[in-house]
């Protein structure tokens, strides 16, 4: 049973909220006056009651935008959860079926976890060959003020994309516990956020470019000069210093974009994971403040 | 007298049917075979130009994290194909894992050591006519892109080997090309890679067992950083391998 449902039908040539329901611990907000009147789009707030995932919540959400619609989904403040009891798990689920010539943009604030604590989240997008999605995917190492870092049990996100006739397209599912042989602090070395940016579809195209553009920018300037030289005798006193002052580790960011690569469906041009270091300040030098508003001011400037 | 006698029984044998399996085993997991392993590093040379590895310490940590990746995400392929190494299993695998490798850089390199795999192995193992005749089908409906790890399976499943061996013989390979990809940029010496391969064949292991008989619903990457610096191959200045 589903603790929310929301569906955007396009009423007298707007995008407009049709039906909404959601039940404890979850609750929708869907205030009228968000963007400028001039576009065409619903703003839906999910905010959770206590403001965090308690251990044992399940929440799940269905989503349906009709052809020509436009959402944006996003939250209030991070997404906590809490320490888990005993075994249990957190769960939040999301389907959004998306239409054709619409879009849906997903810019939740980061997920982050407390220590100990479990937490499962799944969301599954069916689009058509024209739908449009903007899905920001984030999650911080916890609390690091407390000195909580990537001290969590267990987190699993997965964002699957399926077009019609449920043929994947983007599958993809990241896995991070305690236990394995490396530690989970050690595997995510000094980084403190890690966030997937996913750009579907055609009316995104322009952004996909210009993120391709920047990126391209980006790693030129990174990696430009020689290559790194190798110095076996290397101690690793000497690597904290000098060696690491230009490096890449310390410009807090780091991307990987596929070019235009499933090219039969013209689909996603842009899969963008972004590295952030020192997550807590979110100190990115090319996006404003958080990834999602760069997204959003593409937007707007497009 | 004896060993005259066997030889005898061997010449009227049948050529290769009943040929002890390990000479087929140990053929495919040889770095001699042409597979063109030896062009990829998976990411090590972006992880050094990057300098997310900043010494010789830091291999020993990247080659667990490249194993730990490749179990969880590629294993419960090379478990999937080798159960049922079939036409049908392989599309679905190839389609599914096309789907899930997200990272350019990674996904090509996986396309290309699939399609020579394959290749190579219908050339060679020509006991098992399916492997051309899978081979020229696929090659000619287009339905298949030969990714890595499928393609692997599904050679191991029709030479007959145990699935848990084709898994572990999957990470032997991983380690063994990023282990020489390690050598050729100079990073450890010939001996010392040979040393830390051996060392490092225990956590090999452990994730092996971690990992081994798992649907490809499982399938999930375990170290995101890894996929990320990989992914900024494409950009370095200067390269050596294609991954």
């Amino acid at each position: 049973m589903e603790t929310g449902k929301i569906v955007i039908e396009k009423v007298r040539g707007k995008s407009t909220v049709t039906k909404s329901f959601s039940k404890y611990p979850l609750k929708f907000i869907i205030p009228r006056k968000v963007g400028p009147s001039r576009v065409d789009a619903v703003w839906i707030y999910a905010l959770t009651y206590g403001g965090g995932i308690v251990s044992g919540d399940d929440i799940s959400c269905k989503l349906e935008i009709g052809a020509g619609c436009t959402a944006v989904l996003t939250t209030q403040a991070s997404t906590k959860v809490y320490k888990s009891l005993g075994s249990k798990c957190s769960e939040q689920s999301l389907e959004a079926e998306i239409g054709s010539n619409s879009m849906l943009v997903l810019i939740p604030d980061p997920v982050t976890c407390f220590s100990t604590a479990r937490y499962f989240q799944k969301q599954v997008f069916r689009v058509r060959s024209d739908s449009n999605l903007v899905l920001v995917d984030w999650i911080t190492s916890g609390r690091h003020e407390s000195g909580e870092k990537w001290d969590f049990t267990h987190y699993k996100s997965t964002n699957n994309i399926f077009l019609e006739s449920d043929q994947p397209l983007f599958l993809d599912t990241v896995l991070l516990e305690q236990g394995s042989i490396v530690p989970l602090a050690e595997r995510m070395q000094d980084y403190q956020v890690i966030a997937m940016v996913v750009l579907l579809g055609p009316m995104l195209r322009h952004i996909q470019g210009q993120v391709q553009e920047d990126v391209k920018r980006m790693m030129a300037k990174q990696l430009q000069g020689s290559p790194a030289r190798w110095d076996r005798q290397m101690k690793s006193n000497t690597r904290r210093r000098g060696y690491c002052s230009n490096s890449f580790l310390d410009n807090r960011i780091s991307l990987s974009i596929p070019e235009a690569s499933i090219g039969w469906l013209g689909g996603i041009a842009g899969f963008v994971a972004l590295f952030l270091k020192n997550g807590g300040t979110v100190e990115v030098p090319w996006i404003c403040s958080t990834p999602w508003q760069y997204v959003l001011e593409l937007l707007i400037k497009g | 007298m004896e060993i005259d006698m066997e030889r005898n029984n061997n010449r009227k044998r049948p050529a290769s049917t009943d040929l002890p399996l390990q000479w087929s085993q140990w053929q495919l997991l040889d770095s001699i075979l042409p597979t063109g392993g030896f062009a990829h590093s998976s990411g090590l040379e972006a992880a050094i130009q990057t300098r997310v590895i900043t010494g010789p310490e830091d291999l020993h940590t990247f080659v667990v994290h490249v194993l730990e990746n490749t179990g969880s995400l590629l294993l419960p392929f090379v478990y999937t194909a080798s159960k049922s190494p079939s036409a049908d299993t392989l599309c679905k695998l190839d389609r599914m894992l096309d789907a899930m490798l997200t990272n350019e850089v990674g996904r090509k390199a996986s396309v290309a050591q699939g399609s020579a795999l394959m290749r190579v192995a219908a050339s060679v193992f020509s006991e098992i006519p399916l492997l051309k005749t899978m081979r020229d089908n696929f090659l000619s409906s287009g339905a298949v892109s030969f990714h890595h790890a499928p393609i692997f399976g599904l050679v191991c499943g029709l030479l007959g080997f145990e699935s848990e061996t084709s898994q572990r013989a999957f990470m032997f390979i991983t380690l063994r090309d990023v282990i020489s990809a390690a050598t050729r940029l100079n990073i450890v010496g010939p001996l010392g890679a040979a040393a830390l391969q051996h060392q490092i064949a225990h956590d090999a292991e452990a994730i092996t067992e971690k990992w081994s008989n798992r649907g490809v619903e499982e399938a999930c990457q375990t170290v995101p950083l890894l996929d990320t610096v990989q992914g900024c191959h494409g950009y370095l200045f200067s390269r050596l391998f294609c991954s």
